[in-house]
């Protein structure tokens, strides 16, 4: 957000009438140019920027620093090409045109594009470079357009010459695929001395290169903060849905193996039933939970999706496996009757069940209303009355 | 404001001004990064001989110094080595923002050329009826002693007398006792 004053210094010779930037080279220089402008006004309001041209039949001013945009993306209109540029003479009046800016307490910047041949010396540009430091101006060279010999060289020992501290940038940008402004974007010149990006910068930078940006989701949460939070929470939520649910299924393949087998007590199982009931042991306070999930899984298909998804958020932010179980019964409820079958004989098996309960450290099996919710798993019809007794008025269906 | 006239004043009257220098205005142009104007100006820094202000590009120095109240300027005080000291030293009362180019657009508001005592120390008397009533001073530092390309200064300091304005910042509400 610095406020700064800044001039473009435009080459308009009659060497960008060549293709190779698309469309031609000025109209590739004049989109970066409205870039810049955009960029610049929206990163501090008061920022100015002014146009001049540097060739044609000598340098003209096109505009003096101002904040309005419209005013400036105007002077781009019917611009015409022809003659050479002066880049001494194109640097050295917007110096002039800096220092006499509105507000004085505005940094001073040029930015030059150099795209047709330098016929200045490097010694010349060297001193144009000393004055720009002395009087505290900063300087953002592009080089494009001709490939001479000797140009980058010279523009290096101007750059060279006025930088002071980092603040005076140069990007050279080759002909090719991409356009002009693309290069440039992601430039100190659009984004400024590493102050990471205007919101600007960044969703132009994402819109122009096709979503590939620094953002997870496309979506810059300096301009839309609570959209980009919407979607990464329900990204959260998703994959923790989805662990659970591969959990699950890993769960379910080991369960239906040994649920056909009667003897469930081999230490393979015991250990993972364990491991998962240990896992669960948050449920102490949650004897009642534990009823109500068991009783959910007996419960007639489809009925408590919301009292499962509320159980499934809570669950989320603490523990994973105890998520898994009560996805498990909850996901069983609604099943086919295949699965269910499957749990039930489980469930069913009460030795095994009461092995389980015993691991957990709220439970006593030799409670009565343990053993009588154990007694009412089996048959399906009675666990109707039974989960209406047992069931606490934390019943939230 | 008599607790402002200390006992430490070089002058009769005259005090160090460096508490009623608003820092955050202060400018210099064509310092070196490395060595910046607080190296001059500054409690302790300006003590301290290693710390310099140094000039970049070439040797002219602009240093643009605004008060947090209006004051008086009696004298200063510009310490520097033997050759790379600043000589010629133009002070230019209640100009703001100015550029090298500008210098010279109208007269100072005094010159003073540095002799070697001065750089150790001995203040200048400067032309006090021009420097009656100023709000913010600029230093141009023209050329150093030796002529090279670097102008070395150890300590800026400035003495004279506040006039009774009202400091905007430091207004505070009465409080009824």
């Amino acid at each position: 957000m610095v406020l700064e004053a800044t001039m473009i210094c435009i080459d308009n010779s009659e060497w960008m009438r060549n293709g190779d930037y698309s469309p031609s080279r000025f109209q590739a220089q004049a989109d970066a140019v409205s870039l810049i402008c955009g960029a610049k006004t929206q990163s501090n309001p008061e920022n100015t920027v002014g146009i001049l041209t540097m060739a044609g039949k000598g340098v003209r001013v096109l505009a003096t620093p101002t904040s309005d945009l419209g005013k400036v993306l105007s002077c781009m209109h019917g611009l015409e090409m022809g003659g050479e540029m002066n880049l001494a003479a194109g640097i050295q009046i917007a110096q002039l045109a800096l220092k006499h800016r509105q507000n004085k307490n505005q940094q001073q910047r040029i930015i030059v594009f150099a795209g047709s041949p330098i016929k200045h010396e490097k010694k010349a540009l060297e001193m144009i470079g000393k004055k720009l430091k002395k009087n505290s101006v900063a300087l953002d060279i592009v080089n494009f357009g001709e490939d001479e010999d000797g140009k980058p060289e010279k523009l290096e020992a101007l750059l060279a010459s006025v930088n002071n501290n980092d603040t005076s940038h140069i990007v050279h940008v080759p002909a090719g695929q991409n356009a002009l402004s693309d290069v440039l974007i992601s430039t100190p010149v659009f984004t400024g001395d590493g102050e990471g990006g205007s919101g600007f910068a960044a969703a132009a930078a994402a819109a122009a290169a096709g979503g590939v940006s620094d953002f997870d989701f496309g979506v810059d949460p300096n301009i839309d903060p609570e959209l980009a939070l919407a979607l990464r929470v329900s990204m959260e939520e998703e994959r923790a849905r989805q662990e659970a649910a591969a959990k699950r299924a890993a769960e379910e393949a080991t369960r239906q193996e040994k649920g056909e087998e009667a003897q469930p007590q081999s230490d393979s199982q015991n250990a993972t039933m364990n491991a998962t009931e240990k896992a669960s042991d948050p449920m102490d306070e949650d004897d009642a939970l534990l009823k109500q999930a068991l009783a959910l899984s007996m419960n007639i298909p489809g009925s408590d999706s919301s009292a499962g998804d509320a159980q499934m958020s809570e669950a989320t932010n603490d523990d994973q496996e105890f998520a898994l179980a009560l996805q498990m019964s909850m996901q069983d409820g609604s099943k086919d009757s295949s699965a269910q079958s499957d749990v039930s004989k489980v469930l069913g098996d009460q030795s095994f069940m009461s092995s389980i309960l015993s691991s957990l450290p709220g439970v006593d099996p030799n409670d009565p209303k343990v053993k009588d919710l154990l007694a009412s798993l089996p048959s399906q019809s009675e666990p109707q009355e039974k989960k209406e007794e047992d069931e606490q008025p934390k019943d939230d269906k | 404001m008599s607790a402002a006239e200390s006992a430490t004043a070089i002058h009769r009257n005259q005090v160090d001004l460096l508490d009623f220098i608003d820092w955050s205005g202060v400018e210099c142009l064509n310092q070196s990064s490395s060595h910046p104007l607080p190296n001059a100006l500054k409690q302790g820094y300006r003590e301290d001989e290693g710390l310099n202000l140094e000039s970049d590009a070439d040797e002219q120095l602009l240093i643009y110094i605004p008060f947090t109240q209006v004051i008086k300027l009696h004298s200063i005080v510009v310490m520097g080595s033997e050759e790379d000291g600043p000589k010629t030293v133009k002070l230019f009362a209640n100009r703001e923002h100015m550029g090298f180019s500008n210098v010279s657009d109208f007269p100072p508001s005094d010159t003073a050329v540095l002799s070697q005592d001065n750089l150790k120390g001995k203040p200048v008397v400067v032309k006090y009826v021009k420097f009656q009533n100023v709000r913010s001073l600029t230093i141009f530092i023209e050329d150093n002693q030796s002529g090279s390309e670097i102008t070395k200064v150890q300590k800026i300091a400035l003495y004279g007398s506040t006039v009774e304005t009202a400091d905007m910042k430091g207004l505070k509400k009465i409080e009824d006792h």
